[in-house]
């Protein structure tokens, strides 16, 4: 561990450790374009100036390109530095459009604060500009060459991070062009990371445009809700409208990325036919009445056909809070079944596999990165969750051995290549090279195939990929608390009515269950079809919790308040002449307390909060402190 | 005068391999792939004192030293013909007279480094020295003089041409083995050094053309007679210079190390042109600050230019008269450098566009006192490019500032070229 002096401050860092994150990490910024934490570094800007008092070598340095070493004395204030890291600036905006007021990145952009940091101030260059001509690059990104600094970051994880082909650097000299051989789509699905990568407004998000500033934004710390991973994130909405996602860092989960599904699916949030209104018969009604009706009808269900006939009916896209609650409304009205997976063979497949899951053999995708040997086992990583695919790329670059393993379907030694890694092929997980490895993760689905890798004894580890972003808390409580599958009770006759929370159930429920309510904010078909519906907040508009794949229970945090985006207001309520106290569209509540509330409708006392008795250990949870894994009260 | 690398040309073509070989060519290699070890090849070339003919003069056999022998997997050789120096072309004469010379100087070299693989990276215009390469390696194959167990000895040597699509980047030595795997021709950051990680992650060292046709000489002659070549004792054997510019011969020459400019320019260049007085030159290549006739009596050897504040460089001397405008000279250097550059860091990319606009602005007329400031800044701050291409391209504009500082003044005072118009010829 290397001890160095950064400006009179002691530092000691691990060995490795760059000039520029030493000085990070006691607060010291020193400016950087190029050098980016999950890309290394590249030593193309220059801006990261420093001198070495003490050391090797003396003079001024690039502080990305110089690893820490023990008795170096470093001055980031040295004269000599600054002058060159504001010479760097000022070769910088010679050709810079200074276009920020129409730029979207303005107010959130690197080039801006280190311009100011960088005091250079008054234009000596006095000759044109150069300019570029820019590409369409698909719905999703908006390509504005003449802002490049030429940091090199985009094809740097275009390429290199991510394994696109399709973009990267052309040209030469001061000439130098970031975009595809001709204007299409961006192929890759981690596309939208340009958006966050590029330090200043080449790559903005096109859904987003021109929508707010920074200082605008809504914004709070938030869980993807796309699949399984639970890759963190940072929603940033304005007039209740979610306007667009940004990864937000998890060393243990997806680094510094998330995948164009996470970054680029928010218009189910906007869309003005998300249920907004609670409905009896389809006819809106206000919350009160929605209730006492459901409350009535419930009461006469179960006189008249008993509890054991009633299925309350949870899911694994619903957070732990409303899942909980679920299973107390089950016990409250001892209706006769509960149920969080619609699927037989799925419900005890996700059961199997988590259960067996320990902390030992749990994988996080950062022990994917880190895996010397891969195995995909039953399973597609880019189709289900990209960023796991991502992670699977990141070990093979660094050398670690990935396995398809497929029985009968190829030749053994035949290679796949993908985009993101090459893989070979092995019949099964018995004939995987793990005792050659130190690192093993076996990558599974949810299906037999992924269960029999779980007979392989550690030091391998595992990651499923399972249903849905609280598939794993889903799994938790049926264990818990004795769920069946929807299917199953079904098949056994019982059931003659629902009560649905955010459930995607199939359409083919049989046309004799009565569907008494359900909660949701999608427009699903069961919501077409309930006598009921009350409509819940999506998961930017509450704060809640998911398990993610490994175990991980992670908070989100309420990004901005339920209610039509003003651009969706319909034309008879523009100009608003009524007053009202709420706005429209705001009567979504998370399902967890709709369920609270028909409880006490129902005459339930002393209720306790939804993460209370075994569950009290996620109240605290800090969603900026990386998760808690629910996996340590195993073996 | 003692010729070494053109011992065996022809005036109108290429020496044939009968020929190379009755005048002595691949004596060497035979003797050393028979009877020396490796680390006596070495050590000759050590002994020679031979230094890199590619700009930087660094003692070769001192980098062949750096080359770990312990290391798995291959270990590769790479002569670099890049050759895009403004002022410079002797590879290019070298390779059209006499491709055997740079084959079996590989050969050596590669035999010394316990190479079994080289390549030669040459610029894609040199389509006749090309193809001479291309038949003399063809040739030397056949002959057994390349491939595998060449001529019993037991040592294997495989040769490849690479025609680069060509950039004056390509020749900075780790541009060049990216552009050799494919990649973008930019510079790699060191450490590593190639000597460790280079080609493809492996070992690596890169010569010049003229670097390694002198190792044939080195080995067959022996290291004390080759060093004596040179004119003073400092110096070390013989160097090709090309000339350029406003003397009567314009032409590649091998001449001592350690020759005075002087002598090179009244003797074998016959003199200045008539009606032209010598005003100054570039030394050693479009990147080496000029010389004037106060540095008429210096010694051409790397470092006694070094010395008097320049670089032997490439030894391409490209002579100024007195109707030579040294701001414009100056920046029709820079426009080739700006364009050259890779545009992988800021202070190359953007500072060289800069001091050429800058340059521009006085040449016609527009500067100010201020720009000087300008130039000067920039001459400090280039030094900070990732690599030696910016600090190189300044070479001439710090030369420019040091010794033509009167001739910047009058620009900006009389608000014009002085010499526009009065150009002779
Ligand atoms: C911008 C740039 C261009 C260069 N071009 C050449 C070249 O064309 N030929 C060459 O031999 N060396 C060139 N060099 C020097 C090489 O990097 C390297 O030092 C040289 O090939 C080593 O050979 P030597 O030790 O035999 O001189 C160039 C260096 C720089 C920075
Ligand atoms: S487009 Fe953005 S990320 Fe790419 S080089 Fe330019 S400034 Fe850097
Ligand atoms: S991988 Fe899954 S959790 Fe991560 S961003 Fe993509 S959809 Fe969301
Ligand atoms: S100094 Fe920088 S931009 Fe110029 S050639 Fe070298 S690496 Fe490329």
């Amino acid at each position: 561990m290397p001890k160095l002096i950064i400006d009179t401050i002691a530092v000691e860092v691990p060995e490795g450790t760059n000039v520029l994150e030493a000085a990070r990490s006691v607060g010291i910024v020193i400016p950087h374009f190029c050098w980016h934490p999950a890309l290394g570094k590249a030593g193309a800007c220059r801006v990261c100036a420093v001198k070495i008092l003490e050391g090797t070598p003396k003079g001024v340095q690039m502080s990305c390109m110089l690893p820490a070493q023990d008795g170096m004395v470093v001055s980031t204030g040295d004269e000599e530095a600054v002058a060159l890291r504001r010479s760097v600036i000022e070769w910088l905006m010679i050709n810079h459009p200074h276009d920020c007021p129409v730029c979207d990145e303005g107010g959130e952009c690197q080039l801006q604060d280190f311009t100011i940091a960088g005091g250079h101030s008054i234009r000596r260059y006095d000759g044109r500009k150069r300019t570029y001509i820019n590409q369409y690059l698909g719905p999703y990104i908006e390509h504005e060459m003449n802002r490049c600094i030429q940091c090199y970051r985009c094809a740097r994880f275009y390429q290199e991070y991510a394994g696109g082909t399709d973009f990267g650097t052309m040209g030469r000299a001061a000439m130098i062009y970031f975009g595809r051989q001709q204007d299409g789509q961006l192929e890759s699905p981690f596309s939208g990371n340009l958006v966050d990568i590029c330090p200043t407004g080449v790559f903005t998000d096109k859904t987003a445009r021109f929508r707010a500033r920074y200082w605008d934004y809504d914004m709070a710390p938030s869980v993807c809700p796309h699949c399984s991973l639970g890759c963190n994130t940072i929603p940033a909405a304005r007039y209740r409208e979610l306007l667009k996602v940004m990864a937000r860092r998890n060393d243990a989960i997806n680094g510094w990325f998330i995948c164009d599904r996470g970054r680029f699916s928010n218009a189910a949030v906007n869309t003005p036919e998300r249920p907004r209104q609670p409905l009896v018969d389809g006819q809106e009604v206000d919350w009160n009445k929605a209730l006492d009706t459901l409350a009535e009808r419930l009461q006469k269900f179960l006189e008249i056909h008993g509890p054991e006939s009633l299925a309350i009916v949870g899911s694994p896209r619903m957070s732990m809070e409303g899942n909980i609650m679920a299973a107390r409304l089950r016990d409250f009205l001892k209706a006769g079944t509960l149920s969080y997976f619609e699927d037989t063979e799925l419900n005890r497949r996700t059961l199997e596999a988590t259960g067996r899951l320990t902390r030992d053999t749990s994988a996080s995708l950062a022990d994917v990165r880190g895996a010397d040997l891969v195995a995909i086992i039953g399973c597609d990583p880019s189709e289900q969750s990209p960023m796991m695919a991502l992670a699977i790329r990141q070990a093979w670059r660094k050398g670690a051995r990935v396995f398809r393993v497929e029985s009968g379907r190829s030749e053994a030694g035949d290679t796949g290549i993908s985009p993101l890694y090459e893989s070979s092929h092995a019949d099964s997980v018995a004939s995987l090279p793990l005792a050659e490895a130190a690192r093993p993760v076996l990558i599974c689905g949810t299906n037999e195939a992924g269960l029999e890798a779980l007979q392989i004894t550690p030091p391998a580890k595992f990651a499923f990929l399972l249903n849905g972003p609280n598939a794993f808390g889903c799994a938790e409580l049926a264990a818990e608390q004795g769920a069946a599958s929807l299917a199953e009770a079904l098949a056994a006759g019982t059931i003659k009515g629902v009560v649905a929370f955010e459930t995607d159930l199939a359409d083919d429920l049989p046309d004799n269950i009565q569907v008494l309510a359900t909660a949701d904010w999608r427009a699903t078909a069961l919501v077409e079809r309930a006598e009921i519906v009350l409509p819940t907040t999506a998961w930017v508009e509450m704060d809640g919790t998911f398990i993610n794949n490994e175990g991980r229970a992670q908070r989100f945090k309420q990004v901005m308040h339920p209610g039509l985006p003003i651009k969706g207001l319909t034309p008879e309520l523009h100009p608003p002449h009524g007053f009202r106290k709420t706005a429209p569209g705001s009567e979504p509540t998370p399902a967890w307390q709709w369920i609270e509330l028909l409880m006490s409708r129902m005459g339930a006392q002393s209720l306790d909060a939804p993460l209370s008795g075994h569950w009290e250990r996620l109240k605290q949870l800090d969603p900026e402190q990386g998760g808690l894994s629910v996996l340590h009260e195993r073996n | 005068m003692e010729q070494v690398l053109f011992r065996h040309n022809h005036p109108d073509r290429m020496v044939s391999l009968e020929e190379y070989r009755l005048e002595g060519g691949f004596e060497a290699w035979a003797k050393a792939v028979r009877a020396m070890s490796p680390d006596e090849v070495q050590q000759a070339v050590i002994d020679s004192g031979l230094r890199g003919r590619g700009g930087a003069g660094f003692p070769t056999g001192k980098k062949w030293s750096f080359v770990p022998r312990d290391l798995p997997g291959p270990r590769y050789l790479i002569c670099n013909c890049d050759e895009m120096e403004p002022g410079t072309y002797k590879d290019r004469v070298l390779l059209e007279k006499n491709p055997y010379l740079l084959v079996e100087g590989m050969a050596l070299a590669a035999y010394a480094l316990q190479v079994n693989h080289a390549f030669i990276f040459i610029r894609r215009g040199y389509e006749q020295a090309a193809h001479n390469l291309r038949q003399a390696i063809d040739e030397a194959r056949r002959a057994g003089l390349l491939g595998s167990n060449i001529l019993a000895g037991g040592f294997s040597l495989e040769l490849d041409l690479h025609q680069s699509a060509g950039r004056y980047i390509c020749g900075e030595e780790t541009a060049l083995m990216n552009a050799l795997e494919g990649l973008r021709a930019n510079p790699r950051a060191k450490p590593p050094f190639p000597a460790i990680k280079g080609l493809w992650g492996q070992p690596t060292v890169v010569n010049n053309v003229e670097t390694l046709a002198n190792i044939p000489a080195i080995i067959e002659r022996g290291p004390a007679w080759w060093k004596g070549l040179a004119a003073i004792p400092e110096a070390a054997g013989t160097k090709l210079f090309c000339i350029s510019g406003h003397v009567q011969k314009t032409e590649c020459i091998e001449l001592p190390l350690g020759i005075t400019l002087g002598e090179i320019i009244d003797g074998p260049c016959g003199g200045m042109r008539p009606g032209s007085s010598f005003k100054a030159c570039i030394p050693g290549g479009a990147s080496t600050p000029y010389f004037t006739s106060d540095h008429w009596q210096v010694a051409m050897d790397f470092d006694a230019v070094a010395k008097a504040g320049s670089r032997l460089g490439t030894g391409g001397i490209v002579v100024f008269d007195q109707n030579t405008c040294m701001v414009g000279a100056t920046l029709n250097l820079i426009r080739f450098f700006a364009r050259e550059s890779c545009g992988w860091c800021t202070p190359c990319r953007e500072g060289l566009p800069f001091v050429q606009h800058i340059l521009e602005r006085i040449e016609d007329g527009l500067g100010r006192p201020e720009d000087i400031d300008i130039l000067r800044e920039h001459v400090q701050r280039l030094n900070y490019a990732f690599c030696a291409l910016a600090p190189g391209a300044m070479g001439p504009v710090e030369g420019l500032l040091r010794l033509f500082g009167d001739e910047l003044d009058e620009h900006i005072a009389k608000g014009k070229c002085p010499f526009k118009g009065s150009r002779s010829h």
